[in-house]
């Protein structure tokens, strides 16, 4: 640990997180995201990859419900669901214009 | 020989030597040395080299000793600008989370512990025991914490990451360390944590064999109206927020 005498030898510095601290969801706001991100990530073997969906989830959850400061999806990572997202409304936006000229 | 003799009695000067300001005579290499009985000038001169000498040597020890003093906050700026050593690079974190790429092909699998210290009363587990992660990729893990407990205990968390040489890839997005949290009676809440494992981590030789990352987290009774010095968190270091 970080209070062994090795003398020379590394130790551990905690870094303070990037944004601060979330703050506490007492009234769990938010729980029911937090169970369907869990239960997804129990069918999916503990695999974050394939939740990150629930998860980006949960964030919006917090950050509507002042739990977490507002930040730009991007910024936390999400930025290829968002881009799939607009791929797909660009995609429903050519198919129901297709539909009204039809 | 009347001349002859009168030249032994006055030699006359033939050359000037530049060094010594002095003339050499002919005949008898009279040579005057800048002694303490000569002429001012000459003593002069060198008393002025010698002294612009001292100086020189004064200006340039004071600088070194100077330089060894600002070494210390220029250290530290570069290491900001560069991200070596394991700083937290200011105004480098959002950059990384916005731009990075995941690396499919390395899957990490990260361990999830909880510990309280033996005077705290709550109760800490992690809600997931282990979740696979790839470099570049946020994730977000939860825990769990309750205050079984007839009055409200206010909390205050660090954490751990092994191995060491992974802990610089382990970035904290937002998480609920190094804060005080309060619980109330009976009270039990979810604790997430959201992080990323920084890209540059497939490129450290000293973790090719590395799979496994473990984070643990330890609670610690926070007493009331004591502030804990917390690692550049209130300071003005390289990792004080905001």
């Amino acid at each position: 640990m970080s209070t062994a005498m090795n003398f020379g030898s590394k130790s551990f510095k905690p870094r303070p997180p990037d944004k601060g601290a979330f703050p506490l969801d007492h009234h769990g706001e938010c729980s029911a995201f937090k169970d369907v991100y869990m239960r997804c990530l129990r069918a999916k073997g503990f695999d974050n990859s394939a939740c990150r969906q629930q998860s980006k989830d949960y964030l919006q959850c917090r950050m509507e419900r002042d739990l977490m400061a507002q930040e730009s999806l991007e910024k936390l990572g999400y930025k290829d669901l968002l881009e799939n997202e607009k791929e797909k409304e660009n995609k429903k936006g050519k198919n129901s214009n297709h539909a009204g000229t039809q | 020989m009347a001349l002859l003799a009168a030249l032994r009695h006055f030699p006359l000067p033939c050359r000037k030597a530049p060094l010594l300001n002095t003339w050499l005579w002919c005949g008898r290499h009279v040579v005057q040395r800048s002694t303490h009985g000569t002429p001012r000038s000459a003593g002069g001169e060198a008393r002025r080299r010698n002294i612009t000498v001292l100086t020189y040597i004064a200006a340039g020890a004071i600088g070194m000793l100077g330089l060894s003093y600002a070494a210390v906050p220029l250290y530290r700026l570069y290491c900001q600008a560069t991200g070596l050593g394991g700083q937290a690079v200011a105004g480098h974190a959002t950059d990384t989370v916005t731009s990075m790429t995941p690396m499919r092909d390395r899957v990490l699998r990260v361990l999830f512990n909880a510990d309280v210290h033996s005077a705290m009363q709550w109760k800490f587990r992690p809600q997931q025991m282990e979740v696979y992660v790839v470099p570049g990729e946020t994730a977000l893990a939860f825990y769990k914490a309750k205050n079984p407990t007839d009055e409200p205990i206010i909390g205050i968390s660090t954490y751990n990451v092994l191995p060491l040489d992974a802990a610089q890839y382990f970035n904290k997005i937002q998480c609920f360390c190094f804060e005080e949290q309060w619980l109330n009676s009976g009270e039990e809440v979810d604790l997430p944590v959201f992080f990323y494992i920084d890209p540059d981590f497939v490129d450290d030789p000293r973790l090719i064999g590395v799979d496994t990352i473990t984070l643990s987290y330890t609670f610690f009774q926070a007493r009331q109206g004591h502030v804990p010095t917390l690692p550049g968190f209130h300071g003005t270091g390289p990792g004080s927020k905001e």
